[in-house]
């Protein structure tokens, strides 16, 4: 709280006549009344948190004894340890399947969907609605669909095929995640394309199709390029959300089977809650901070030429 | 779409066998797409109306040989779901107004009050959105835990105030509002504070109802953070406490498991297709985060 009080000191104090900064004052009065609220929360609950997030990562933290100073050990045990390794590449694996197995379906479903004549609204709804589901339902649900002998593999033994495990088998476990993901969230993804898709002139294509460019030419030379801004958008939106993906591989795998589903920041979360290492855990936040502190700008950067 | 003669493709183009072929096929394509969508949403619904044995048949039947709906009441027993859903309920309430006060005064601050070094404080807000929310995770339940704030529900709604996107969209609704309603206010004599109350709130419902149904699905979804921040049962969350006691549990009849996903999914559903445009138009506000 003492930052609060030191922000409204540093009001400007200009050398004016006096009656003039009293006025000054109370016509200000209501604006710095109406901000402090929101100044003291986002200092005490985000501001704080960041710089203790600086601060403890140089520390053992220990709720019972004190805090005591530490050096970098936090960092070089973090720099260390076999499983932040194993976390970078499963973290970057999750991130290139996300990117493989779900960037393009919303845009692809969204073109399509705007070609749609009749039954769009009913399309786009049905599209939508995994994305409403919450999560500990889709965890149960999926863990039943991916069952050995869940639907999904009653399907596959109609069709002839092996049986898949697909949770338990260390090279399915990520991909199955990955999918329902994608079936859980690609309707949101594409909403915001066909709103893009959709502001796209008519004429355009009527104008392309008189100089004999075919379906596909228009999509390639028309719709794609439209789309261009809102794709490289999108897909640091996806980049930053996928590298500190942690929930469905705790929720379904707890990052197993044998550490194949361990990402980064559920690596974080083990450091905190399982071996209560929460200095380790601040350290490998902060070092998540330098890698992924770039990509925010850059996404601010973009939208701002966006709008 | 309705006001659109035409497409990518054109009346012409649908004459052309090969297009009517790659358009048959596009169709195929969403309709596939749509029962993925649905089958396993109407399948939590079903399961949960099916006796164990059923369930747990292979291959699997789609509608229930008989129907058991006495599940529904065993759901409700196994744990008390009335309990969590209160709680869950506190949670979005409380969040709710934190969020409509702290957040609209200071957006409207930003947006329509006289402030000087206005950027500043609008770049203050801002910061936060470059920082990874997850490399802040732990020093964030660090500091809660100093406040003595674990295991309540100020742990909620206190930071409820502390979130930059609803800012945003706040503040880009003040924006769009005309500022000649506010200046002929001034004029007629209006306090500040009386613009913002009986000026602003009241045009602003739009925005707040948006707003409402985020904060709702988030208090309902979120199960991982309360499952940190309350650690007593009678504080958990409908989510957390179906993370704790129904997803990783093996020995609770699977039919049951189901009767209880669909009650906690059916309100979101409900609440969804009710409020359709309002969370279409959600999403294209989510588009621009940041």
């Amino acid at each position: 709280m003492n930052q609060t009080v030191s922000i409204s000191e540093n009001l400007p104090v200009k050398q004016e006549s006096k009656p003039y900064k009293q006025n000054r004052w109370k016509k200000n009065f209501w604006g710095y009344l109406f901000l402090l609220p929101a100044i003291a929360i986002f200092i005490m609950f985000m501001w704080v948190p960041i710089f203790k997030g600086l601060l403890y990562s140089f520390y053992n933290v220990d709720f019972v004894k004190g805090n005591s100073f530490v050096g970098l050990d936090n960092y070089s045990r973090a720099l260390t340890d076999p499983d932040v390794l194993t976390a970078v590449k499963n973290t970057l694996y999750y991130m290139v399947l996300g990117l493989a197995i779900g960037f393009w379906v919303p845009i692809a479903f969204a073109i399509a969907i705007s070609e749609l004549r009749k039954f769009g609204g009913f399309v786009r709804v049905a599209a939508y609605l995994p994305f409403v589901v919450p999560g500990v339902v889709l965890y149960g649900l999926w863990r039943w669909l991916y069952d050995p002998v869940g639907p999904i593999n009653a399907l596959i033994g109609s069709l002839g095929l092996d049986q898949v495990a697909f949770l338990t088998d260390s090279r399915w476990s990520m991909v199955s995640l990955v999918f329902m993901e994608t079936w859980q969230q690609f309707g949101s993804g594409m909403l915001i394309y066909l709103a893009a898709v959709l502001s796209i002139p008519r004429d355009w294509y009527e104008a392309a199709e008189i100089d004999g460019a075919g379906v596909w030419a228009r999509i390639r030379h028309i719709t794609l390029p439209s789309l261009r801004n809102l794709i490289i958008l999108m897909l640091i939106l996806q980049i930053i959300a996928t590298s500190q993906g942690y929930q469905s591989q705790l929720a379904l795998l707890d990052g197993g089977p044998n550490n194949t589903t361990l990402t980064y920041a559920l690596l974080i979360v083990k450091y905190a809650f399982t071996r209560l290492d929460y200095g380790t855990a601040t350290a490998l936040g902060m070092l998540m901070f330098i890698v992924l502190g770039g990509l925010g700008i850059l996404q601010f950067k973009l939208n701002k030429e966006d709008n | 779409m309705k006001n659109t003669e035409r497409g990518i493709l054109s009346q012409h183009d649908l004459k052309k066998t090969s297009n009517k072929v790659i358009y048959g096929i596009m169709v195929l394509v969403l309709v596939i797409m749509v029962f993925t969508m649905l089958y396993p949403i109407l399948m939590t619904m079903f399961n949960g109306l099916k006796s164990n044995q059923e369930v747990n048949s292979f291959p699997p039947h789609f509608f229930p040989q008989e129907w058991h709906f006495s599940n529904l009441k065993d759901a409700m027993n196994y744990i008390d779901l009335p309990m969590f859903l209160r709680n869950t309920i506190y949670i979005f309430l409380g969040n709710m107004v934190v969020t409509l006060v702290v957040l609209g005064m200071a957006s409207f601050s930003i947006s329509r009050m006289n402030v000087p070094y206005k950027k500043a404080f609008y770049f203050f807000f801002l910061m936060t959105l470059f920082i990874p929310a997850t490399s802040y995770m732990i020093p964030n339940f660090v500091n809660l835990k100093e406040l003595g704030l674990l295991n309540q529900y100020a742990a909620f709604w206190l930071p409820a105030g502390a979130n930059t996107f609803y800012f945003l969209l706040l503040k880009n609704f003040f924006d769009g509002l005309h500022p000649e309603i506010f200046e002929a206010a001034r004029i007629d004599g209006a306090s500040e504070p009386r613009s913002f109350f009986s000026i602003a709130v009241p045009l602003s419902i739009p925005i707040f109802a948006t707003l409402a149904i985020f904060i709702f699905s988030t208090a309902w979804n979120d199960w991982f953070w309360p499952s940190l921040v309350m650690h007593s049962e009678d504080k958990y969350t409908l989510a957390t406490a179906i993370y704790k006691y129904v997803i990783n549990v093996k020995a609770l009849n699977t039919n049951i498991k189901f009767a209880i996903l669909f009650i906690v999914t059916l309100p979101p559903i409900i609440v969804f297709l009710v409020f359709q445009r309002f969370i279409m138009r959600g999403v294209s506000l989510s588009a621009v985060k940041g």
